[in-house]
Order: structure tokens, then C-alpha cells, then sequence
């Protein structure tokens, strides 16, 4: 696989939340490796996750349906997602699209904990 | 490999070989799970084989009258059934082996036969056999599948409208150049009325079956929708999308814009569901952005209402709607096309027709992305508007 396709998506845990750390590309080759990142923490009772998003550099739509997903897994465990730290471009994405009416989308990932 | 007996055809002109098979066999042959069948040289043997295409391994032994077994290894191997051979021969004979295992010969054992040995090769060769088999009968599987996705593919290609003949009121034009996997980008046009124009351009998420499957759902909606009781586009997507939401497990969801251009006026009311902004493209080749409504996608938000907005189109404005395949197209060092390099192709084609506009992009797009693979449809749409139709 070519670099440019490259995901990986590293865990750090804190008392508040679970902080997924994105970083590289998710699109519809490198998705399932996002969407076996989130179903790992959901399954080991990390319900409440953090996406932080300042190593993202593009997501595509199958990207953003995961995305959402692990919004609504989240939920039905009685946790939540907050994603944090987008870049203009990710920004842009989430907005044309409608996302940010629906995601929890914060500034940093101070902002993302500070809300918990 | 089923319930049938497997079958091993062994070939000796002595009876020894058969003798020892039969005995030292016979109670797998009763159980009903091995069946030989014997020939006495080669030439019966193909006979034998000819007759019995499930046989697929052969127990040959090498000097035999009429053919012997290295003749019949080279026609085993001409043959079109995939069959595995041991040969049989004298102990120390290596250049009859060397020249067995060099003719396409599975394994070999030397006589006087050790019946350990020949069960083990036996198995060994039923086991290659079958690892074979499986492995044939998954390509078949992927193959089959492959033929199911072109299916899709080419049930959703057909769902795209025949094509509308422009005359002095209007002129549309669209395209899509899919992707190698069945992908859902659609577009759609169809008239509400005399006078007004539906034009919709989508995106779903994902691709396969699944996708294919949303998008001519959402198409089919939509125009059930907006051709009874039509009131604005956003009304239509209010309820297209409360549809779409009812059940919707797997939270597929689509970028939609829809909008309809009333051609007494030129006025095109719209509501963008998520959708990359479409443009309008002016006769003095001032590109506009075509103002989003600020709405999410279709499928994940029951009750979402949707807001509508205008833009009025001028006699030989054009408006032109894309996927985002075209922007995010990618060259060989993953550069994309970007909204800058369509904005500044379509102010060249300020008053073009419809044809020249997508067939302008599209090639645009293409020398872009060179040699890099094609990775998602490339979807367009230009709707030049250019007289009003008396009211």
C-alpha cells in the first residue's frame, strides 16, 4: 500500500475519556482501520472517546458515515464522541456536509475534555 | 468435495498393484469414501478418464504395453481435467522418475510398494486435490461476485434519464465516468411540470451494492416526491430525508442538491442536502458559488427540516453541478483538482454549450489525473438556461 494511504489511529486514555488520535488519511481503503480502532475501545468499556483530528489530512464520505457511527455506538453504550483540532480543510468538509449540526466538534482537545 | 466416493485411477499392467489396493483399502472402499478404478496402460487409461471426469488423481505405473506412463503424464498434461499423478516405479530406476516429476508428475513411489508409504502419498495427493479445488471454487466465487457488482453497476447506470434534447429554452448535458467499483453518484433530471425543471446531482457514501442500492432509492423517492404535490425542493428533501431516516441501519447517507429551474423566469429555487456547492457560471464569465442552505445530508438526521433559497438565472447563464469526484481527483503525487482549477476551467466557458462545458471539465480533469487510478466517479452536470418560456 502506498504511503499516502497510510492510517493510523493511536489510544491515549485519560480519567474523563478515551482520546483516538487520527492521523493520516481515511478513505474508503483505510476506513476499517478507524472503524476496528473505535469497536476496540467500545468492546473494552471506553464508551466515552475524543477524536482528535490535528493529524487528519482527509477524510472522504465513507470516512465521515464512520464518523457517525461511532457517534451513535457511543450513545447506545451512554457515552459520547467529541471530535477536536480540525484543520481548515477538515473543517470545510464537516460543514458543507451538515456534520457539524449533528457532531460534537471542538475547537481543541482542551475544549473537547473541558466539556465532559 | 461432497458426498461422492473420491477417485483414484490406477494404471499397471501387473495385477499386484490392484490386488494390494483393493485389500489394504477395502475398508474405506466400503465406507464409501475412496473408489478406484483400474487400467492396465496408459491407453485405457485415458479412455477411463475420458469417461470419469471426477477423477482427479492417477497412480501410474511407468513400463506398461500399448502406453506407457511417461507417454501417458505428457498427455495427462495436454489434458483439459486438472489431474495429479504418482507414478509407480522399480526402486533405484531415478532416470524414469526425474523424467516422471519433470513431466508434471505430483510425487512417486518405488516398488516393491510400501503400503504405509502409498496411503501417505495417496492422502497427500487428495489433500493437494482438494486444497486445489477450493481455491478453484473461490475464484469462481469472486468471479461471480465480480459479475454481480457489474450488474449493479450496470442496473444503476440504467437508471440514469435519457437524455433531454436542449432546444431555445434550455440546454443539459451530464455525465458520469464511474469508478472501477460500483459507486454512487447519481444525477437526475425531469420536468415537474411544463415549465419547470427538476435537476439533481448526489453522492453516496461509500461504494459496492449498498451504495448503488441507497442512491436509486433516494432517485426514486425524490421523484415520487416532487411530482406529487410539489411545493419547493426543501420541502422535498424534508421528506425524502424522513423517509430515508425510517430505516437506515447501517447510516449510509447522501449528498444531495436539488433544484428546480423555473424556465418562464429563470429562477432556480434549491435546497443543497450536504452537497458540494454548485456554480454559476455567468455570460461574462464571472463564476458564483451557488449559496448553501446550510443542511446536513440525507439519511442520518429524522426531522431535519430543510431550508430552501433562489438564485435567478440570466438568458445563457449556465449552472453547473459536479461530485465531488472531480474536485478531490488526484494526480499521480495525490494533488487534488481542487475548486480553484474548476472554477478557473469554467470562467473559460462563459456562454459554451452545455456539451462543450462537461466535455471541457471532464478532459480537464482527466489530463490532471494522468496515469493515477481513476479511485471515485467523476459525476457533471450543466444546465444552460436560455430563453424564458412564455408563461
Amino acid at each position: 500500500m502506498e504511503e499516502r494511504y497510510k492510517l493510523s489511529v493511536e489510544a491515549e486514555h485519560s480519567d474523563k475519556a478515551t482520546i483516538l488520535i487520527v492521523i493520516g488519511r481515511v478513505d474508503g481503503s483505510s476506513v476499517g482501520i478507524l472503524e476496528s480502532a473505535v469497536q476496540e475501545q467500545i468492546n473494552a468499556g471506553h464508551k466515552t472517546l475524543i477524536f482528535d483530528f490535528k493529524d487528519l489530512s482527509y477524510i472522504s464520505s465513507a470516512g465521515l458515515r464512520a464518523l457517525l457511527i461511532a457517534a451513535r455506538l457511543t450513545q447506545k453504550e451512554d457515552g459520547k464522541a467529541l471530535f477536536c483540532a480540525l484543520a481548515d480543510h477538515i473543517a470545510e468538509i464537516f460543514e458543507i456536509s451538515g456534520f457539524n449540526e449533528i457532531l460534537d466538534i471542538r475547537a481543541t482537545r482542551a475544549d473537547a475534555l473541558g466539556a465532559l | 468435495m461432497g458426498k461422492s466416493p473420491t477417485q483414484v485411477l490406477v494404471v499397471d499392467d501387473e495385477e499386484d498393484l490392484e490386488l494390494l489396493i483393493r485389500q489394504k483399502f477395502r475398508r474405506r472402499i466400503r465406507e464409501g469414501n475412496l473408489k478406484f478404478l483400474f487400467a492396465h496402460n496408459g491407453k485405457e487409461a485415458i479412455e477411463v478418464l475420458k469417461e470419469n471426469p471426477e477423477i482427479y488423481l492417477v497412480l501410474s505405473d511407468i513400463n506398461m504395453p500399448v502406453m506407457d506412463g511417461l507417454t501417458l503424464l505428457s498427455q495427462l498434461a495436454d489434458a483439459e481435467q486438472d489431474i495429479q499423478a504418482v507414478i509407480v516405479s522399480a526402486y533405484g530406476d531415478m532416470k524414469n522418475i526425474r523424467t516422471a516429476m519433470n513431466r508434471g508428475a505430483f510425487d512417486f513411489l518405488t516398488k516393491p510398494i510400501d503400503f504405509n508409504d502409498l496411503e501417505a502419498t495417496i492422502e497427500k495427493g487428495l489433500k493437494h486435490i482438494q486444497a486445489m479445488q477450493a481455491a478453484l471454487e473461490t475464484r469462481d466465487r469472486l468471479v461471480a461476485l465480480k459479475q454481480e457488482l457489474d450488474m449493479a453497476r450496470d442496473v444503476q447506470m440504467s437508471f440514469q434519464p435519457e437524455a433531454l434534447p436542449a432546444n431555445e429554452h434550455h440546454d443539459v448535458k451530464a455525465v458520469i465516468i464511474p469508478a472501477r467499483e460500483v459507486g454512487g453518484d447519481l444525477y437526475d433530471f425531469f420536468f415537474i411540470d411544463e415549465s419547470r425543471l427538476g435537476l439533481v446531482i448526489a453522492d453516496v457514501s461509500g461504494k459496492g451494492v449498498p451504495a448503488a442500492l441507497f442512491t436509486t432509492v433516494t432517485r426514486a423517492l425524490l421523484r415520487a416526491v416532487a411530482s406529487k404535490d410539489y411545493t419547493t425542493p426543501s420541502d422535498c428533501l424534508t421528506m425524502v430525508n424522513d423517509l430515508l431516516c425510517e430505516s437506515n441501519p447501517s447510516c449510509i447517507f447522501i449528498t444531495l442538491f436539488f433544484g428546480v429551474l423555473d424556465l418562464r423566469t429563470g429562477e432556480l429555487s434549491y435546497s443543497n442536502a450536504g452537497h458540494n456547492p454548485p456554480r454559476a457560471l455567468r455570460t461574462d464569465s464571472r463564476v458564483e458559488v451557488v449559496p448553501k442552505t446550510g443542511n446536513i445530508v440525507l439519511g442520518v438526521q429524522p426531522g431535519h427540516t430543510y431550508r430552501n433559497n433562489q438564485i435567478q438565472l440570466a438568458p445563457g447563464d449556465t449552472l453547473f453541478l459536479y461530485t465531488d469526484g472531480i474536485t478531490e481527483a488526484e494526480d499521480s503525487k495525490s494533488a487534488e483538482f481542487m475548486e480553484s482549477r474548476l472554477d478557473e476551467r469554467l470562467a473559460d466557458l462563459a456562454g459554451a454549450s452545455s456539451e462543450r462545458v462537461i466535455t471541457d471539465v471532464v478532459d480537464a480533469v482527466q489530463e490532471f489525473v494522468g496515469d493515477a487510478v481513476q479511485s471515485d466517479d467523476i459525476t457533471c452536470m450543466a444546465v444552460r438556461f436560455l430563453a424564458a418560456v412564455p408563461s
